[in-house]
């Protein structure tokens, strides 16, 4: 559903992604792991053209979506994205965050917006919510909205950027938890993310990034049991503790 | 004064709504009565004549409307000439830096920009009066009011070099996260802008664009000096025809913060009354003589 064919980029003389490829199929969830400054962020930033690679391709159904002739604006309709620092609408209330992506992208009469978005925040066990604003919300609820916010436009897949890297553990749990069920509700999802739990639970793939490279992939079970290289070795060994 | 709204002590709302009338009624009233204190004691010492104020400030009012007029209009053309030369400043170096095909356009665009704005700030606004107007007039001899219109042009090309400033960092001040998320659902450039940019970052510069507003007010004084009928050309006139100079100046001041104080304060109602928590203005604080504090605001960890 979502390809990286040999995506490269540079931040200057930067050379963040070497020669990165993924697949991910329809309905698998992809977790990406690696240490800080391995361009987990930068890859998954290509992948809905937020960042525009130098080189190689980003596929979506097999259509090469970073082309001039495809517009960036429709590829970030079919592939949502959930940030870490959560990014919400700091002027708009909870409901309003989720609406205007309906109103303003998809164009839907106010009253169908309102009252798909009110839907989306019930999945996340928002809706009592809808009316606060984000900095009347706690960060796990904040987050929960934001992917009320990217699930509402009907996605085929969503993006997560460590999206509990910022929350206490309390909210960890409540985040975590709506994503699982995003997943056993078959969404397709990539996630770069620390949280091994999640991952050993719902990865479907797991990818082991270092300096712009994949080193590793595999399943769950057999890259954080039996690591093949070196980095990895001390990457799960840190993280497992 | 312009503050009083709905009843009185009507639940946690009504007495904070007390709160902020006590508390800028109270800078009013300090105000004037520092004011009328000074006259009466002036007044006594025979250095002022609080009756020829009382006859004459009939006199200032139209001038008063004219300088009210001038710098309104400046200010709203200059706002809408401002925004985009703001964003020009803002979003210029980075468009660029990324060496986009726009380029070709911004790069000269962004320059010419801060040189105007480094011109209009770095010169004193009376001489841009003086030679602005000088050539305005010279321009559109014979036109009426030539003077008067001569002057509004040079206000607007003073207040344009600083709004744009104002609004480049009322932009600047809207993080690339938001931009990002907008961008993230699909948003277009102008829809980033119109409906996330904008609405955020004039909530931050309400103040500082109110501070703008009441310094051309008071820089509107010089255009006494290109012959525009104002507020100070009025004083002057009112003060040497009638040899009774020191009250013309005070009632001069005296119209200036009429119009000056209500404005801000209105303002800073409404910045209060349209406050998004987390953005702009800090939390009201709370009322000392107000009865109990309200209830914890709902940032509590939900269920
Ligand atoms: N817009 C940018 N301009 C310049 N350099 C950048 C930019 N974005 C990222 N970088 C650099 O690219 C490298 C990879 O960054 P990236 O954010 O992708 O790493 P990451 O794996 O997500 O790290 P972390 O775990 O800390 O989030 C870093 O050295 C970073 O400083
Ligand atoms: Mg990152």
């Amino acid at each position: 559903m979502i390809a990286a064919k040999g995506v490269h980029k540079w931040f200057g003389t930067l050379h963040v992604l070497k020669g990165v490829d993924l697949t991910v199929e329809k309905g698998d969830v992809l977790v990406i792991v690696g240490p800080s400054g391995s361009g987990k962020s930068t890859l998954l930033r290509c992948l809905n053209l937020l960042v525009i690679p130098d080189e190689g391709d980003i596929l979506i159904d097999g259509v090469k979506v970073n082309d001039p002739k495809v517009r960036p604006e429709w590829v970030r309709q079919q592939v949502g994205m959930v940030f870490q620092s959560f990014n919400l609408f700091t002027h708009l209330t909870a409901l309003e965050n989720v609406v205007i992506g309906l109103r303003k992208v998809k164009r839907m009469p106010r009253a169908d917006a309102e009252r798909i978005a009110l839907r989306e925040l019930e999945r996340v066990g928002l809706a009592d919510k809808a009316e606060a604003y984000p900095a009347q919300l706690s960060g796990g609820q904040q987050q929960r909205v934001a992917i009320a916010r990217a699930l509402a436009l009907n996605p085929k897949a969503v993006l997560f950027d460590e999206p509990t890297s910022a929350l206490d553990p309390e909210s960890i749990r409540e985040v975590l938890g709506v994503m699982m069920k995003l997943a056993d509700e078959g969404m397709t999802m990539v996630v770069v993310t620390h949280e091994m739990g999640f991952a050993k639970t719902v990865a479907d793939e797991v990818l082991f990034m270092a300096d712009g490279q994949i080193l590793e992939r595999g399943t769950p079970g057999e890259l954080f049991a039996h690591p093949r290289t070196d980095r990895a070795r001390a990457f799960v060994s840190q993280v497992l503790g | 004064m312009i503050l009083i709204r709905g009843a009185p002590s009507a639940g946690r709302a009504g007495r904070r709504r007390d709160a902020t009338i006590v508390r800028s009624t109270g800078n009013l009233t300090a105000t004037l009565v520092f004011i009328i204190v000074l006259l009466v004691v002036l007044d006594r010492l025979g250095a002022v004549s609080i009756p020829f104020m009382v006859q004459w400030w009939p006199f200032l009012v139209t001038p008063a409307a004219t300088a009210l007029g001038a710098t309104t209009i400046a200010f709203v053309v200059g706002f809408v000439i401002a925004v985009p030369l703001g964003l020009v400043r803002a979003y210029g170096p980075d468009v660029v830096r990324r060496k986009a095909p726009a380029s070709v356009v911004v790069a000269p665009l962004y320059g010419l920009t801060t040189g105007y704005v480094e011109a209009i700030r770095g010169t004193p606004a009376f001489v841009q009066i003086l030679l602005i107007s000088a050539a305005a007039t010279r321009a559109f001899t014979g036109l009426p009011n030539v003077e008067l219109w001569a002057g509004v042009l040079a206000l607007t090309v003073n207040t344009i070099g600083y709004q744009a400033e104002v609004f480049r960092a009322g932009f600047q001040s809207v993080g690339q996260g938001q931009v990002d998320a907008a961008k993230s659902i699909g948003m277009r450039p102008t829809q980033i802008f119109v409906y996330i940019t904008l609405p955020q970052s004039l909530r931050i510069i309400l103040l500082p664009l109110t501070n703008e507003w009441i310094g051309l007010f008071k820089a509107s004084a010089l255009l006494w000096y290109v012959a525009v009928r104002e507020l100070m050309w009025a004083g002057n006139y009112l003060g040497y025809t009638q040899v009774h100079p020191i009250e013309a100046f005070f009632l001069v001041a005296f119209f200036y913060l009429l119009i000056i104080i209500p404005l801000s304060r209105g303002v800073s109602y409404l910045e209060r009354k349209k406050r998004i928590p987390g953005l702009g203005v800090p939390e009201p604080t709370r009322p000392r003589r107000a009865g109990p504090r309200p209830a914890a605001s709902p940032a509590a960890p939900g269920p």
